[in-house]
Order: structure tokens, then C-alpha cells, then sequence
């Protein structure tokens, strides 16, 4: 059985990562943005699942996988407490209207 | 006899501190109540009328228990040799057994009571053969003393609050609070212009030329009246010299007080401290005087005290012991530190306590130095004619009745310690401030400063018969001056009153038919200052009495003059090279019947002068003439039967001894004193002599005065020079101006100027360094240090500024940031990294 | 080319389609769904590198549990259903060029790196005795069961000479519950004070 090889799971990942950061910088709702985070994380672990298989990394990758899933679910609940509360203060999800402390 | 002593202490020191309680009280009466309330008077009243209550108990105690007044002086004088020290104690006809018991029963109490006196048999040896038996088989008793509080003990030495107590102290007692209540009886009437919020005071001037206007001070003036009470009663009822002196001190600041009572007066300040400056050159005799006591003596107290057990001498004991005598060994005198029960002796051996007789004198002239200042003694007399700028009761109670008596009551009381030289010292200032004081009260016109002068002028008789030897003469003349004086100012207060405050007598006349009552009782009071009397009464008074009086009627001034006349004419009789000292006063007796009649008949005869003055006066109201009544009583009748009344009897009860004997010539100055025997052989002579003086005097003054025989203003033009001189004090203001005022003044200017010139100018140096280095500093740190702090700052702050430019507060941007970020770095990475 | 190879580019372009709708939809509802395409491509991605546990928890907590809570977020921020928030096309464009720089910059160091070497190298300096190669579940079974022991601190992978994973475990326990507090606490309804109060 031919090995899939690293190089097209990294690719793939790095495709997820710009989308990701794509999704950050262009989003003005809150949960967008979050869900931008989501797909970055996503790709971090892609990688290291890929490494886990492909590299001597072995099954610490996989481990390191699930610590970020875990603290991907808690930012995912914190984060999310901190948008009903932007848009409880104003009212609305776009996060353009919260430039308060600009300088 | 402890619990004698200790009752009547209790009774003196409530009488003693019960104006101390109501000046505390008064002295926030203008809080308190407002200024129209007589509040405060009537608190003052109470307290020293309940003092008067209180010393008459204490003297009837007193009476009781030692018969000094009842017994009268009779034994003094009729009996030959008779020591008047030996006056039967309590009544008890006890044998001398008795009598030891007694004495060894009080031996046995410790309670620092003592009692200073003779045993009978001590008498027995002193009186002789011819001694009265009656007198001679009682212990007898002349003071009593004890310590109230110690304040402090160095080893053996103790300073301490303690009461003597004799006839003396029970006499100046019953004689200042009957006076003062009387004094501020009629101080109610007389300050009553002072119940008012808004007083005008028409002798002081605003600097454009209004009268003052200011609150009354009703309260204040008797506050301060309280406090003199208190001052006053203290130095009588001091028991030791150092207590004398602090009281001394604050019947000084009292006096100072109400002298400048009107202290917007410019005469009242300048007055007022006149009169504290020349006292405190008194008072610096005084204190060397209580210096070199201390220092040889080691205590200050009058009496015999104990200290843990161990009875100690006092003051006059140490000097005089028992008898009376010096103990001169050489150029020292030995100091009696040995003995018990009043029986001190020198040592018979080993060491013994000695003082340098030259400071014993010394002593003694410093302590007279300080009542030299209270009495206004030659030379620093000027001051009590000034005095008189405070109100008439000020003058009244404090500068002639109380306050500058006590100056002669300490030399009184101090006796046992002058040497022989101090007393003729004493004679001889004495006899000159008589005769100054006497001529100048011939001239002065203002009433205020007749009468001061003629205080004055009596209290040089007094200082002169206590110098003389006439211990109780001087003092007799003490108590009956304090009556007739104290009316005669309060006649003169309620003229004043009367006339809408006109002192000048040239504007006055004929105002005994405005107000009589204050006209007759002045004239009580001039009889009895002239010593005027009915000659040849004397039998007839026998005869009605008989034969328990023998004097002639008179009033009490006859009665004490006549006792100083004749002590100094027994005195000269020993002393034939000190004759001025019976001739001044003898011819100043005349001067003053002359110039006390001069007043009278100005003021309440003849027609009056000044129509104005005459018109609007008034006879005061009857808060001020009852006390007028009540004391011309006294000031005629208190000395009643002369030197074989009560009250001479009762204070030679408690003369030093040895008195009564006489001194024979000894030491340097080479005086004696006559004994009362050879005071009394030649009293007939002496009445006689001074009462034709004063007669003279008085007729002198009628014819002047009265009927104008001769022209008064044709005399003084006569004797232009003689007059300007009287008039001028003999120039004693001047010759202290110009000898003390004028150099002090000088000193002052010139310590001024160095101040200014020399200090003013190294001061002002120095500062204008420091504000130059001062400047130099503040450029230094408002350029550099504030500078390089700001601009540190301003670049922080501007640094920040321009980079607040990128916190835009959008969040997309700031992860467009980063990745622009990243991206960067990674092409820079890629750009120049090296190949591995 | 292998089943295997077939299954992973299928997941492959199915997770980028994913992601890339993710990024190019406005409707933050199709967001989501398409999230999930994406999320659940990755999982089967893991799969199909034998990491089976990690996969499993992929599903179950990314696309069971956080998807749910986003799309709970949604519902409580979102006015209308179809909310949409526009952004400038100037935006998106420079996005779009950053993203693209991006990703040519993470393709290039992908493409130039030798991972073999890279990860002999790792495995020469490991102080004890790895395999370079990876985990292979034809030889070593299911990760399930290393996984849970290495948890409890047991490396029977690497022959029981490697440090385990219970203080981290703990560590991340703790971490959690608080998180969990704090996002309570945050996002608890406030009592607005009264205006008049």
C-alpha cells in the first residue's frame, strides 16, 4: 500500500490555515471570525496528526492533537461568552463597532 | 495646743483662700454673665466677708486661749520689768506641774505643731524678784506654726507651704478682710459706671482725638480685687520667708493690675509700670536676702519645724534663740541649732553653725530693701503718688491700707533677724521718707495725692518706730492707719464720685453742704490722722472709768503716734547722737495736721470755688457712705485707752523678745533701745509735745485756709523757690529721670541702632546670599533637571502619539498585521538566510 | 493509486471546499455548514492516518459539541436569519492577496524541506531509541489504548522510556473547568441597573 507522504497532508493543511486567516481578517461578525479560529486550529492539528504518522514524532502528536482539541472547545465556550456579551454592550455582532480604545 | 494651732490654721486658711475661689469664679464673669450684672461684686463681697467671719472666729479662739486682748497691755506697763512674753496660757490657773505636763504631752506630738514661747521658769529668771506671780507660774504662748504642704526636700532642706500664726498675723487678718469687704462694699457704688456695655472713658483719647470707647469691666475690677484679697491674706498667713515672697510678688502683679485698670490711659500704663519696675529694685534685695538666709541658715521658715522626727530651729530661733540675744563670736554669729521646746542654744562644743555678722546685716538691709520698694520707702518712693491713676478703692484697699503695709508688717515680722544696724537703717529711711513725703503734701492740690503722700509720710512713722525699737508702736500704727486711711480715701472716692471725677481740690470748696455725711467722716478720719486730742481728758476718763482708762480722748491716730513719739524720744534720750530721729517726727506730726486740715477745709469749707463743679455734685448713694460710717467708727475708736488698750495689748502679746528690756549699746553701730519702762516714763512728755505740734499745725491750717489771714498765693509767691522745689517732689522724678530713665533710654537706643546697623546688617547679608544662591538654584533646576525631565517625557508622549496611529481598534486589521507580518518575515527569512 | 490514496484526496479537496466556503461565504448560517463539511473531512483525514482516537474525538467535539455552540451563537446574536455583514470588496481583496502570499510561502518551505532528513535527524538525538518512522497502526494496533495510557503516564509505545502525559492531563483538567466557570460567568445575564436608579 502506497503511503499517501506528508507533503499533500501539509498542503492541505496550509490550504485550511489561509482560509482560516482569510476568514479572520475579512469577517465583521464575531462568530465568523471564530469559526476562522476553528479552521486554524484545525490545520495545527492536521499537521500534527500528519507528523505523528510520517515522522518520528510518533504518538506524541496524536496527544498534542487532543490537548488542542480540548482547549479549542474551551476558547470556542469563552470566546463565545465574550461575543453575547459585545453584543449585549452594543447591541450588534460586528466586531467594527467595537473600537473603543483606538488611539 | 496642736489642735489649737491646727483649728486656727483651718480657719485663716479658708479665710486665706476663699478670694482665690471667687477670682477663679470672677475672672469668667464676662463669659458667663453679661456686663451689667453685679454678679461678680456680690461673689467678692461673700468671699471676704466670710474671710472677715472666719478671722474674727480665729480671734476669739485666739483670745480664748492666750487672753491677748482681753488682758489688754496693762501688764506691759504697770508692772515693773513685766515681760509681756508671759501672758497666761488658757486661762488656767494651773500650777507648774501643770504646765509641764502640758509641755511634755505637746513634746510628744510630731505633727510639725509648734508653739514658741517661754516656760514659767524661764520667765521667772527673766522677770526677777518683782515679777507678777499671776503672769509668772503659766506657760505661755506668742505664735503658733506648722506646715501645710511640702513642696520639696533637698537632704535636710525643705521648702514648704507653712502657716505662722500670732497676734500679728490674727490682727493683720481681722484688719484686712474688715477693711476690704468695707473697700468693696463701697467699690459697688463707686464702679457702677462700669455696668454698661459702651463705657466712655473721658481721660483717654483715640489717635483723632474721640474719647474711648469700650465694654465696662465691672467684673474684671473685682476679680482682680479677689486676687489681691488672696495675695494679700497669703503673705500675712505665710509661715516661711520664701512663701512671703511669692505672695509679695503677686500683691505686685495685683497692684500692677489695677493701677493700669484704666489701661487705655497712657498716665495709668506709665504708672502702672512705674510702680512694678521700682518694686522689683526692691525685690532684688529682697532676694539676695533670701539667698544669703538660705544659704547660711538652710531654711526659710519662721517657726520651729521637724524633720523626720528631729525638731529643728526656725529662722528667728536659729538668730535669736530663746532670749533674744545675739551670739557673736568675733566677726561670726553663732546660730542656735541646739535644743528642743523652744529652747534653742548655741553649742556648747564642737562644730557649730555659723554666719558672717556682715551678711547677717547684709540679710537683713535686703530684705528691708524689698519693703523699702512695698512701702514706698525713701529712696523709691516716687512710685506711690503715681499709683493713684487707678480707681479710689484701688487706692483705698491696695496702696494704703493693705498692699504697702505690708511692707512695714514683714520688717514687723522679720524683726528678730535685723541686726542693730538694719534698725537704725530702718530709723533713718524711716524718718527721711516722713519728712519728704509730708512737705511734698503740703503743696499738691489733687486730693488723690495729698492723701498718697500722707501714706507715705505714716509709713515712714511706722518703718521709723520698728527701726526705733517700738516693734508694737510701729505696728499699733500699722493696724489704726489701715482704718483711718482706707476712709479717708473712700471720703475722697466718693468726692470724686460726687464731682463727676474732679481731683483738683483748687476747684472744690464748700462741699460739705452737698454731702455731709462724707464731709463728717473725713474729718473723723483727719482728726485721727493729725492726732489731735483734748488734753487733760485723761483724769476725767479715770475718773469715769476707774481708773481703767487714763488716756485722754482721742482718736486712734493720737493714741499711735503718741506711741512712736514717745519711743523715739526714750530712744534719743539713749542715743543723744540720733536726735533727728525724734525731732522729724515731731515737727513732721505738725506738718501733717497742717496739710490734713489744708484738704479738708479746701474741700469741705468756705464757699465753693468753681460753681460748675459745686452744682452738679451730689452726696453718693448709700452703698458708698455706709461703709464710710462703719469705718470712721473703727478709724476713731479701734485703739481705744492708747497702750493700755486691747489692741496694743494683743500685738505686744507677740513682740520678739527682749524687746521689752530694752538692748543696752553693743556691737559696732553701739545703739540701745529703750525698754518699755523708759518708753512709758516719758510718754507724758511726748503726748504733750506732739499733740501741741499738731494743735499748732491745725491752727496754722485754720488760719490759712479757713479764715485767710494770709493769703495762701502770696506765701508761694514768697517762696517761689521753696514751692517749685515741694512741687517738683524734690526733684526726685527728675534726678531718676535723668540718673536712670535717661542713661537706661540711652543703653536702649543705642543697643537699637547696633541691632540695626551691626546684627540688622549681617542678617540682611547673609539673606541676600541665600536668595542669590537661591536664584542660581532655581535657574539650575527649573532649566536643566526640569528640562531633561520633560523632554524625556514630551518625547515619550509624542513617541506615543504618533504610534496610537496604529491601534485603530479594529480587530481584523490587527490579524491583517500579523499576517502582513509573517509573511514579511518569512521572505526577509528566506531572502537572507544562509543555505544550510 | 490505492483506495487510500483515493479516500484522501477525496477528503482532501472536500475539507479545502470546506474551508474555502467558509471563507467566501457572507450568510454566517452557510458558514456553518460548510465548517462542518470541512470539520468532518479533517476527521476522516485523521483516519485515515491512523490516528482513529484523535479522529474520533474530532467528530465528537468539534462537529458534535462546537459547531453546536457556535451555531447557538448565532441564533443569540443574529437579528434577522439570513443577517449578513457585509465587507468592503477592497477588503477582501487584499485578503485574498495576503492569503495567497501566504499560502505560497507555506508551500515553498513545505516543498523545499526534506522531512526525511528532518526527522532522522529528531530521531538520532532522541535520548532513547525511536523509530523514524511514524505510528503505524499495522504494527502498533489501535491508538486508543496507547493514548489512554499515556494519559496515565505509561509510554508502552516507545517501550515505556518515554515521559508520560498525567501532569499535563491534569493540568489541562483544571484548565478546563476553569475556562468553564469564567464562560459561565461571562456570559450570565447582567442586572442592569435602573437608569432612574
Amino acid at each position: 500500500m502506497e503511503a499517501i507522504g506528508l507533503q499533500p497532508v501539509l498542503f492541505v493543511s496550509a490550504v485550511l490555515f489561509v482560509c482560516g486567516v482569510v476568514c479572520m481578517t475579512t469577517k465583521r461578525n464575531g462568530i465568523g471570525i471564530l469559526m476562522g479560529v476553528e479552521l486554524v486550529l484545525n490545520a495545527a492539528n492536521l499537521n500534527f496528526v500528519a507528523f505523528s504518522r510520517y515522522t518520528s514524532l510518533g504518538l506524541d502528536g496524536q496527544v498534542i492533537a487532543l490537548f488542542v482539541i480540548v482547549l479549542a472547545a474551551a476558547e470556542a465556550a469563552v470566546a463565545l461568552a465574550i461575543a453575547l456579551n459585545f453584543y449585549n454592550n452594543h447591541l450588534t455582532i460586528d466586531v467594527d463597532r467595537g473600537d473603543e480604545l483606538r488611539g | 495646743m496642736d489642735s489649737l494651732g491646727y483649728e486656727l490654721s483651718w480657719y485663716l486658711r479658708i479665710a486665706w483662700l476663699l478670694p482665690l475661689l471667687g477670682f477663679a469664679i470672677e475672672v469668667f464673669g464676662g463669659y458667663w454673665g453679661t456686663r451689667k450684672t453685679k454678679t461678680a461684686a456680690y461673689l467678692a463681697i461673700g468671699c471676704i466677708a466670710a474671710g472677715f467671719v472666719l478671722s474674727t472666729v480665729a480671734f476669739c479662739r485666739w483670745n480664748a486661749e492666750t487672753g491677748a486682748f482681753s488682758h489688754s497691755g496693762e501688764a506691759a506697763v504697770h508692772e515693773e520689768h513685766a515681760s509681756l512674753r508671759h501672758i497666761p496660757f488658757a486661762g488656767q490657773a494651773a500650777v507648774a506641774d501643770h504646765a509641764e505636763g502640758h509641755a511634755a504631752e505637746h513634746a510628744e506630738h510630731g505633727s510639725g505643731e509648734h508653739v514658741h514661747g517661754e516656760h514659767a521658769s524661764d520667765g521667772a529668771e527673766h522677770g526677777g524678784a518683782q515679777h507678777d506671780e499671776h503672769h509668772a507660774e503659766h506657760q505661755s504662748i506668742a505664735a503658733l506654726s506648722g506646715t501645710i504642704y511640702t513642696l520639696g526636700k533637698f537632704g535636710d532642706l525643705e521648702v514648704s507651704i507653712d502657716y505662722y500664726i500670732d497676734s500679728l498675723t490674727i490682727l493683720m487678718f481681722m484688719m484686712v478682710t474688715f477693711i476690704a469687704t468695707c473697700i468693696h462694699i463701697f467699690a459697688v457704688g463707686y464702679m457702677s459706671d462700669e455696668l454698661t456695655e459702651d463705657y466712655v472713658d473721658h481721660f483717654a483719647h483715640t489717635s483723632d482725638g474721640h474719647h474711648v470707647h469700650r465694654p465696662g469691666r465691672f467684673y474684671r475690677f473685682f476679680s482682680y480685687f479677689s486676687l489681691f484679697s488672696f495675695s494679700m491674706l497669703g503673705i500675712c498667713f505665710a509661715g516661711n520667708i520664701f512663701q512671703v515672697f511669692v505672695f509679695w510678688e503677686l500683691v505686685g502683679i495685683c497692684s500692677y493690675l489695677l493701677i493700669g485698670f484704666y489701661t487705655e490711659r497712657k498716665s495709668a500704663n506709665v504708672a502702672a509700670n512705674k510702680a512694678f519696675i521700682v518694686n522689683r529694685v526692691g525685690d532684688f534685695g529682697f532676694i539676695i536676702g533670701l539667698m544669703i538666709l538660705w544659704t547660711y541658715c538652710g531654711t526659710f521658715k519662721f517657726g520651729d519645724y521637724e524633720v523626720d522626727g528631729h525638731e529643728r530651729p526656725g529662722l528667728f530661733s536659729m538668730v535669736r534663740g530663746h532670749d533674744g540675744e545675739l551670739a557673736q563670736q568675733g566677726s561670726d554669729v553663732i546660730l542656735k541649732t541646739h535644743g528642743h521646746d523652744g529652747h534653742w542654744q548655741a553649742p556648747q562644743e564642737g562644730e557649730s553653725k555659723t554666719i558672717p555678722y556682715t551678711l547677717l546685716v547684709v540679710a537683713g538691709l535686703g530684705v528691708f530693701g524689698g519693703c523699702i520698694g512695698k512701702s514706698a520707702q525713701f529712696p523709691l518712693q516716687t512710685w506711690l503718688p503715681d499709683a493713684m491713676e487707678g480707681p479710689t478703692p484701688v487706692s483705698a484697699l491696695v496702696h494704703s491700707a493693705t498692699m504697702v503695709a505690708a511692707g512695714v508688717y514683714l520688717a514687723g515680722r522679720f524683726f528678730p533677724v535685723f541686726t542693730t544696724e538694719v534698725l537704725l537703717a530702718i530709723a533713718y529711711v524711716g524718718c527721711i521718707t516722713l519728712f519728704i513725703a509730708a512737705t511734698i503734701a503740703i503743696v499738691a492740690t489733687d486730693i488723690k495725692k495729698v492723701l498718697a503722700y500722707s501714706t507715705i509720710s505714716q509709713l515712714g512713722y511706722m518703718m521709723l518706730a520698728i527701726g526705733l525699737g517700738g516693734w508694737a508702736a510701729g505696728l499699733f500704727h500699722l493696724i489704726t492707719h489701715a482704718f483711718f486711711k482706707s476712709l479717708m480715701f473712700l471720703c475722697s472716692g466718693s468726692v470724686i464720685h460726687g464731682c463727676h471725677h474732679e481731683q483738683e481740690m483748687p476747684k472744690m470748696g464748700g462741699l460739705r453742704r452737698k454731702m455731709p455725711i462724707t464731709a463728717y467722716t473725713m474729718l473723723v478720719g483727719v482728726i485721727a490722722i493729725a492726732g489731735l486730742a483734748i488734753p487733760g481728758t485723761g483724769q476725767l476718763m479715770s475718773l469715769l472709768t476707774f481708773g481703767a482708762v487714763d488716756k485722754p480722748l482721742a482718736f486712734s491716730g493720737f493714741h499711735s503716734k503718741d506711741a512712736i513719739v514717745a519711743t523715739a524720744l526714750a530712744y534719743t534720750q539713749l542715743n543723744p547722737l540720733h536726735f533727728l530721729l525724734f525731732l522729724t517726727p515731731l515737727v513732721t506730726a505738725g506738718i501733717t495736721a497742717f496739710y490734713m486740715f489744708r484738704l479738708w477745709f479746701y474741700t469741705f469749707a468756705g464757699d465753693p470755688r468753681d460753681h460748675h463743679v459745686y452744682d452738679h455734685c451730689h452726696e453718693s448713694p448709700k452703698v458708698m457712705w455706709v461703709p464710710l460710717v462703719v469705718l470712721s467708727f473703727f478709724a476713731a475708736f479701734c485703739a481705744a485707752n492708747g497702750e493700755q488698750g486691747s489692741l496694743f495689748g494683743m500685738l505686744s502679746f507677740s513682740e520678739p523678745v527682749g524687746l521689752a528690756d530694752g538692748m543696752t549699746a553693743t556691737g559696732t553701730a553701739a545703739i540701745a533701745v529703750p525698754s518699755h519702762h523708759a518708753v512709758h516714763d516719758v510718754h507724758g512728755t511726748a503726748g504733750a509735745v506732739a499733740l501741741l505740734a499738731a494743735v499748732l499745725g491745725t491752727l496754722t491750717a485754720y488760719l490759712l485756709y479757713c479764715r485767710k489771714v494770709v493769703d495762701p498765693e502770696n506765701i508761694r509767691n514768697q517762696f517761689s523757690g521753696v514751692y517749685n522745689f515741694l512741687v517738683e517732689k524734690w526733684q526726685f522724678d527728675n534726678l531718676y529721670d535723668a540718673a536712670f530713665v535717661r542713661p537706661s533710654h540711652s543703653v536702649a537706643r543705642w543697643c537699637a541702632a547696633c541691632d540695626r546697623n551691626i546684627f540688622d546688617a549681617i542678617l540682611h547679608g547673609s539673606v541676600k546670599v541665600c536668595i542669590w544662591v537661591a536664584t542660581i538654584d532655581r535657574k539650575f533646576d527649573e532649566g536643566i533637571v526640569d528640562g531633561l525631565v520633560n523632554l524625556i517625557g514630551n518625547v515619550t508622549r509624542s513617541v506615543g502619539l504618533s504610534l496610537s496611529v496604529f491601534q485603530t481598534g479594529r480587530m481584523r486589521q490587527y490579524v491583517m498585521f500579523i499576517a502582513v507580518g509573517v509573511v514579511t518575515l518569512f521572505a526577509l527569512l528566506f531572502a537572507f538566510m544562509p543555505k544550510a | 493509486m490505492s483506495g487510500e490514496q483515493i479516500l484522501f484526496w477525496l477528503f482532501a479537496v472536500t475539507a479545502c471546499a470546506g474551508a474555502i466556503s467558509v471563507a467566501l461565504s457572507q450568510i454566517v448560517v452557510r458558514m456553518a455548514v460548510s465548517l462542518i463539511v470541512c470539520l468532518s473531512s479533517v476527521s476522516a483525514l485523521f483516519f485515515l492516518h491512523n490516528a482513529d482516537f484523535v479522529g474520533a474525538v474530532q467528530l465528537m467535539v468539534y462537529v458534535g459539541g462546537t459547531i453546536v455552540l457556535l451555531i447557538f451563537g448565532i441564533m443569540l446574536t443574529s437579528s434577522s436569519p439570513f443577517s449578513k455583514i457585509k465587507t468592503s470588496p477592497a477588503e477582501g481583496f487584499l485578503s485574498a492577496g495576503i492569503g495567497a502570499l501566504f499560502l505560497s510561502i507555506i508551500a515553498f518551505t513545505v516543498t523545499q524541506v526534506d522531512w526525511k532528513i528532518q526527522s532522522d535527524k529528531v530521531a538520532a538525538a532522541a535520548p532513547v531509541k525511536v523509530s523514524s518512522e511514524g505510528y503505524n497502526a499495522a504494527a502498533d494496533g489501535n491508538t486508543a489504548r496507547p493514548l489512554a495510557l499515556s494519559f496515565l503516564g505509561l509510554r508502552p509505545d516507545q517501550n515505556g522510556q518515554a515521559p508520560g502525559y498525567l501532569l499535563p492531563f491534569e493540568i489541562v483538567s483544571v484548565h478546563l473547568l476553569v475556562v468553564l466557570i469564567g464562560a459561565a460567568y461571562l456570559a450570565r445575564t447582567k442586572r442592569r441597573v435602573a437608569p432612574n436608579a
